[in-house]
């Protein structure tokens, strides 16, 4: 008797277990530093999915580059995959990506011009997670000192701002040569009502002769005018690493930069700032520059397809969401539904609902990975030799563009 | 003649090894550097042209000479100050033990933490040494270290300098140490100074030391990456942009692997052609002296 209730249990338990699948899903993103919410996500899609178990794998970025390249190819991928733009061209163009359906449910809720971007052929190998915005973080505490009491979404604000600060002793502007000087660069060259950037990265339009971008450069002359910055002292200075921790350290009132680092700034005590759009020559609210963040994609051979499937569409909740975009500090690329960013950002989300925003080009791939370096490189080189004409720096970008072709 | 047979099947398995890690993988490099292979999916013949754009295009030409000129300023850099402390500790037996330790301290240390400790002391805004050449008084001193065109390569090379020179001087003071001491005590008994017996007998005796200092550290400088990478990224626009930095840049951020193939095939021409040259140099002058 006890024997065969020993047995029956045992095959019971055997049967269980055979029927439980476990979900494979790498992500750069769910690791201790950066939680991104996916814990609790996790506990909440197994508690709705009791067959299914996520194992999750953290795996950094630059390491997704040499980590899942060699299991897609054996035939042996993740269930499903965190991807950016850059991976989704390469292992979607070499066809290890399934094509997710444009006839599921949560593809038409995309914003448009997100769905354009991820559509290609009919068809999209990605579910958009996350649009993060980019633009300006300004020191409030540091403005009030200067008498200025709203962040600057014009450039005579900007303007206005650092001749204030300076007045004052205060460092107006981090506008280091990479990324920060990029961002107010383009936020001054690309035309929110007319999107040029897939001309310009074709080749089709260049621009050493274009009228936005040659004002551009002459904008970012007339903030040094202005004493927002020095620039052959900001040219080599680190954006990622020295940039943020000036602006931790109250050291500066404004950085240009990405929203992830509001997690990071929010955690000083004391340090009372604000998101802003980026002052721009086409917006009197400012320019919003949106970058298309990762997402999900399912690998052609992945072993578990019908649960991946689930992982994905458990996404599309919104309320799910919002976990992840809550602990992100970004916005949905879904349109709709409730904000989840703290009201520090209030001037950038006011900006992006008055549509005055930009998609990044170098996260839609409008602009080849290439030109991204040469930006940089070139922008520095700029701020070096500020008088220098502009179609030194402008050339090199078409001849970064042609040599791309 | 059994022997001798037997000689050559014992060193089957390391030739095996050396092949398999070694000589294959370059093998695959070459191959693969005749392609526009993506690091994934087909990769398609193109002949030569990933070498055809490295030699017609000035920013990979201007790379290799970078690199070149950043390896002759931190060879001589850290052949002289390790020999400079060894042979300052090879005269003070009594704190030779730790002093050796503390100056190999930093080569022990990641390049990440060193970079970015460094990054800072450098930042032109509030860094360490600014501030401090301005509490000195010496604020006419102050640099832009890293941002400045004309001497960021000089900045990322002090650091490298500093960090190895533990490594030069421990080589050394093994040279030293193999100088039998009759030698020093008849160059006493000559009268000799301290100088005269380190310049005319014990650094033509350092010439084994020093031939593998040069080489070492020139294969290693050849190859540096961490240190440019961490500290400026190539910057400022390619002031510190090495060859290394180009094949990451090429390889992870762009996806270019058959080019990136064709830089590495280029640099490792280069890392033997250099070392070769100065092996038979040096080897050459050891003989001579």
């Amino acid at each position: 008797m006890v024997r065969t209730l020993l047995l029956g249990s045992s095959l019971l338990f055997t049967t269980a277990a055979l029927s439980q699948t476990t979900l494979d899903v790498v992500a750069w993103k769910g690791n201790e530093a950066e939680p991104a919410g996916l814990p609790e996500l996790i506990e909440a899609f197994e508690a709705a999915n009791p067959d299914i178990t996520v194992e999750l794998s953290y795996v950094a970025r630059k390491d997704v580059d040499k980590v899942i390249p060699p299991r897609l190819q054996s035939g042996n991928p993740p269930d499903v995959t965190m991807v950016d733009s850059a991976l989704v061209d390469l292992w979607g163009g070499a066809g290890f990506l399934t094509d997710l359906g444009t006839d599921s449910e949560w593809y038409g809720r995309i914003q448009p011009a997100v769905s354009d971007i991820l559509t290609s052929d009919g068809s999209i190998l990605v579910f958009p997670l996350e649009v993060i915005g980019m633009g300006n973080f300004v020191n409030m505490a540091l403005l009030e000192q200067a008498g200025i009491d709203k962040a600057p979404l014009t450039l005579g604000e900007l303007k206005d701002a650092c001749q204030a600060l300076a007045a004052e002793g205060i460092a107006p502007m981090i506008f280091a040569g990479g990324f920060p000087a990029m961002l107010f660069v383009g936020a001054n060259g690309l035309d929110p009502n007319n999107n040029l950037a897939a001309s310009y990265g074709s080749g089709e339009r260049t621009f050493v002769g274009d009228e936005n971008f040659n004002a551009s450069l002459d904008a970012v002359r007339d903030l040094v005018d202005a004493n927002c910055f020095d620039p052959a002292l900001q040219a080599g200075l680190d954006p990622w690493a020295t940039a943020p921790q000036e602006f931790r350290a109250g050291n500066v009132a404004i950085l240009p930069q990405g929203a992830w680092n509001i997690g990071n700034f929010s955690s000083v005590e004391g340090l009372d700032y604000e998101f802003a759009p980026m002052p721009s020559q086409f917006s009197d609210q400012g320019l919003a520059l949106d970058l298309i963040g990762p997402g999900w994609a399912i690998p052609t051979d992945a072993r578990n397809k019908e649960a991946a499937a689930r992982w994905v569409d458990f996404f599309s909740v919104e309320d799910n969401l919002n976990i992840f975009l809550e602990a992100e500090g970004a916005y949905s690329p879904f349109t709709g539904g409730r904000s989840t960013m703290p009201d520090l950002a209030a001037p950038y989300t006011r900006a992006r609902e008055q549509g005055s925003l930009i998609l990044w080009p170098f996260s839609t791939l409008e602009f080849p990975k290439p030109l991204q370096s040469e930006w940089e490189d070139s922008i520095t080189g700029f701020l070096l030799d500020i008088d220098g004409a502009n179609s030194e720096t402008l050339q090199r970008w078409d001849d970064t563009i042609e040599d791309n072709l | 003649m059994r022997a001798r047979y037997s000689l050559y099947l014992f060193t089957l398995p390391a030739l095996a090894v050396l092949f398999l890690f070694f000589i294959h993988p370059i093998i695959l490099t070459a191959d693969m550097s005749f392609t526009s292979f993506k690091g994934i999916g087909e990769s398609k013949d193109i002949g030569w042209r990933n070498y055809e754009r490295i030699v017609s295009r000035d920013r990979y030409l201007d790379a290799i000479w970078i690199t070149l000129f950043y390896t002759v300023i931190v060879v001589p850099a850290l052949t002289v100050t390790g020999l400079f402390f060894a042979a300052i500790l090879h005269r003070l037996p009594a704190i030779r033990n730790f002093s050796r330790a503390a100056l190999y301290t930093p080569a022990m240390m990641s390049f990440v933490v060193i970079g970015y400790v460094w990054q800072f002391l450098y930042s032109p805004l509030n860094g360490g040494i600014n501030v401090a050449l301005r509490d000195l008084g010496l604020g006419a001193f102050e640099q832009n270290w890293l941002g400045n065109p004309d001497i960021a390569l000089f900045s990322v090379a002090f650091v490298q300098v500093w960090m190895f020179t533990g490594f030069t001087c421990a080589i050394f003071l093994a040279g030293f140490a193999g100088i039998p001491e009759e030698i020093g005590e008849a160059g006493r008994l000559e009268g000799a100074t301290s100088w005269q017996r380190f310049r005319y007998l014990e650094l033509p005796l350092l010439g084994p030391s020093i031939t593998v200092s040069v080489i070492l550290t020139t294969i290693g400088t050849l190859k540096t990456f961490e240190l440019p990478f961490i500290l400026t990224n190539g910057g400022p626009d390619g002031a510190t942009r090495m060859l290394s930095i180009e094949i990451i840049d090429n390889l992870f951020g762009q996806y270019k692997f058959g080019f990136a193939s064709a830089l590495s095939i280029i640099m490792l021409i280069i890392v033997l052609a250099v070392a070769f040259v100065q092996n038979k140099v040096l080897r050459d002058r050891e003989l001579s002296s």
